[in-house]
């Protein structure tokens, strides 16, 4: 009779190779993690505006020039520099710029990197790696245009404008809060934000200054320190320096019963002076026009359709070589439009029954909305078209549509918003 | 002598599973990677489950491994080569023994944590929802009921990842998800519940200590499932209600708040 557990095998000269063999794979297994991590990749660097440089028709020289402007101006993602005249912070830039870390002090640096730039792109150009899944597309800084804000509409967001967003996110959209964060690190963001958006304006005057140069230039850009920060630098600095100049003054709401102000706000929605059933429709469910794009979407929009026409020119008078020219231009331009900007796509207007408003619930943002319209998209400003008492009505109205039942408004009838979320 | 050491390292490295399983388990309470600290009424039949399951699981680990350390050891090492490997078809004695045991022992765990499970998923206290939590890629939208207790009425409150709940008193939270699967993760309340597009879930529990605790996403729900930190804030009746009327005059603003004047 065996013993039960009888020996497995003998060790004969090929298992103990076999369990050599092994050996070494246990202990390949545990280093190839380890080394994969260990790979050097390339100092980040700032994409540049390809669309509005095919627009220009740029020459590559002419694009290396605004490059390298650019980067004496504002450095590069992992070392930036805020010239005095920008009125920004290098510390916050600091802490928010570069690679995610920790410094000596064990405080977390790369904020932008850790928390924004796969949907806003290091550049802040809206097309990080997550860009394309979004709807609405993710906040493209470069313009300078800026929709959730307490100022006047063409006016750029105070500081405290944009911390708010990044505190409550964008409901509707997938901006999510970053509150928790604390308030340091949101305000390094906050000026990120705003040194990413001087950097894109100062681009895009920069590749659209060789239109307005002489022939004695040769086209290429002057670079002395006066010319860059007088035109290139101030127009867009200083007006986010005065933004708080362009606060809204909010009138007091008017002093009369609610259901009054509801019925004036609800004949507003629908009449031809205010003309909000145009877009949100008559249900208020957002279904009225709908074939209208935002700002952003419509620079490549007009883009791809200027493209488009530039196809149809007849090549049949051209000179071989200025065939050969333009037909290398579009095969670039082509390229550009796939690669370098989003697929435009049409903007939605908003469903007023869901209780959620993009840019804040409070009655005080409804009355910046109407009052200013939403900077870079169709929504227009009443700021000369309404009084505010007449804003406020609709401000009311609007407020009670998510709970109005059967047409019929009344901010005491509560069932209908209860499942809509 | 070259067969020896071969055996000696494939045995030892066999030993070496349950003597650093075992001082992982002993080291971990001291450096704080243990169960965070509980302080939900439920809590403690959690925990004794979880320990009593952990000493069992942990007594069949510790066999096995030096089980699987000495058959190797007595048949490599000490046998020195000598003897020629056997083939055995298994034993049947031994089988049905190994079979039966752990049987048992499972269908007395399904027995015995029925009544934990039904008071943490099945008796439901009988209240309207304390707070509405819905999760979305990334973060935790709430909305209370404001004044009249109602949810879905004008006079409800909105806010984000931000969740207040008071002391000592049973919380219902009524959970949805917007987009996927996320699961509302509340390490400190011994609470974890899926959150499932389409559908609204009750989930509910007892805090019997005021502070701040973690609020996380314990279900891999996209690229930023990383972002979805919220933050629960455990206090009393008085300090919630404050809170919960300081919030709903801060939703009601009608004029940007006064600045600081030292600003």
């Amino acid at each position: 009779m065996k013993p039960p557990f009888a020996t497995a095998y003998a060790n004969t000269p090929e298992t103990i190779a076999a369990s050599r063999r092994g050996l070494v794979g246990v202990v390949l297994c545990c280093l190839v993690p380890l080394l994969a991590g260990c790979g050097q990749t390339p100092a980040a660097t700032f994409r540049p505006n390809m669309v509005e440089s095919a627009k220009q028709r740029l020459t590559s020289e002419q694009e290396t020039q605004v490059a390298t402007i650019l980067e004496a101006m504002f450095g590069t993602p992992d070392d930036p520099i805020a010239l005095p005249e920008t009125g920004l912070d290098i510390g916050k830039l600091r802490m928010a710029a570069g690679p995610v870390h920790s410094d000596i002090v064990g405080r977390k640096n790369g904020l932008f990197r850790e928390h924004c730039s796969h949907c806003h792109g290091i550049t802040g150009d809206g097309m990080g790696p997550t860009a394309a899944f979004l709807n609405p597309y993710p906040r493209d800084y470069r313009p300078g245009w800026f929709k959730f804000k307490s100022t006047e509409r063409a006016e750029k967001p105070t500081h405290e404008d944009l911390v708010t967003i990044l505190n409550n996110g964008i409901y509707g959209t997938s901006m999510p809060s970053f509150a928790l964060l604390g308030e340091a690190k949101v305000d390094a963001l906050a000026e990120y934000v705003k040194y990413l958006s001087m950097r894109g304006e100062a681009e895009l005057s920069l590749m659209r200054y060789y239109f307005e140069l002489d022939d004695e230039d040769e086209g290429r850009l002057p670079e002395d320190r006066e010319f860059l920060v007088e035109e290139i630098l101030l127009p867009a600095a200083e007006r986010w320096q005065e933004a708080e100049d362009a606060v809204i003054e909010v009138a007091e709401m008017p002093e009369v019963d609610l259901s009054e102000s509801i019925a004036m706000g609800k004949e507003l929605f629908y009449g031809n002076k205010a003309n909000c059933v145009k877009c949100h429709g008559v249900t208020a469910l957002g279904d009225g026009q709908a074939n209208d794009y935002d700002d952003w979407n419509k620079v490549v929009k007009q883009w791809s359709d200027e493209l488009q026409s530039a196809h149809q020119i007849s090549t049949l008078e051209m000179t071989s070589e200025e065939r050969a020219e333009h037909q290398a231009w579009l095969a670039k331009a082509d390229k550009i439009l796939e690669g370098d900007a989003l697929e435009p796509r049409t903007i939605k207007p908003r469903n007023l029954r869901k209780a959620i408003y993009r840019g804040g619930r409070r009655p005080l943002d409804l009355y910046y909305r109407i009052h200013a319209g939403i900077n870079g998209a169709p929504m227009p400003s009443a700021a000369g078209t309404l009084t505010p008492d007449e804003i406020w009505h609709i401000v009311n109205y609007i407020r009670g549509l998510p709970y109005e039942f059967d047409g019929e408004l009344g901010a005491d009838r509560s069932m209908v918003a209860r499942d809509r979320l | 002598m070259h067969n020896r050491r071969v055996g000696l390292f494939w045995s030892l490295l066999f030993l070496a599973v349950p003597v650093l399983g075992v001082a992982v388990f002993a080291v971990a309470p001291s450096i704080d990677v243990w169960l965070p600290k509980d302080v939900s009424a439920h809590g403690k039949d959690i925990d004794s489950l979880f320990y009593f399951i952990l000493a069992l699981t942990g007594i069949v680990f510790l066999g096995t491994e030096l089980l699987l350390f000495w058959l190797i050891w007595k048949n490599d090492v000490a046998a020195r080569g000598e003897e020629k490997a056997t083939y055995i078809h298994g034993n049947h004695t031994l089988e049905v023994i190994w079979t039966i045991i752990p049987a048992v022992l499972m269908l007395f765990l399904a027995i015995y944590q029925m009544n934990a499970w039904a008071d943490v998923k099945m008796r439901r206290p009988v209240m309207k929802p304390t707070v509405e939590v819905v999760a979305r890629q990334f973060e935790w939208r709430l909305r209370y009921p404001g004044h009249d207790g109602e949810l879905g009425t004008p006079d409800d409150l909105f806010l984000v990842n931000d969740l207040h709940v008071p002391v000592d008193e049973d919380v219902l939270v009524q959970l949805k998800s917007m987009d996927v699967l996320h699961s509302f993760f509340l390490p400190n309340l011994r609470i974890k519940q899926d959150a499932v597009p389409g559908m609204k879930i009750p989930v509910w529990f007892k805090a019997t200590e005021t502070g701040q605790y973690d609020l996380v996403c314990a279900e891999l729900c996209g690229w930023g499932h990383y972002k979805m930190k919220g933050r629960i804030t455990i206090e009393s009746r008085e300090d919630f209600d404050a809170w919960l009327e300081q919030k709903y005059q801060e939703q009601e603003a009608t004029q940007p708040e006064l600045q600081d004047p030292m600003f």
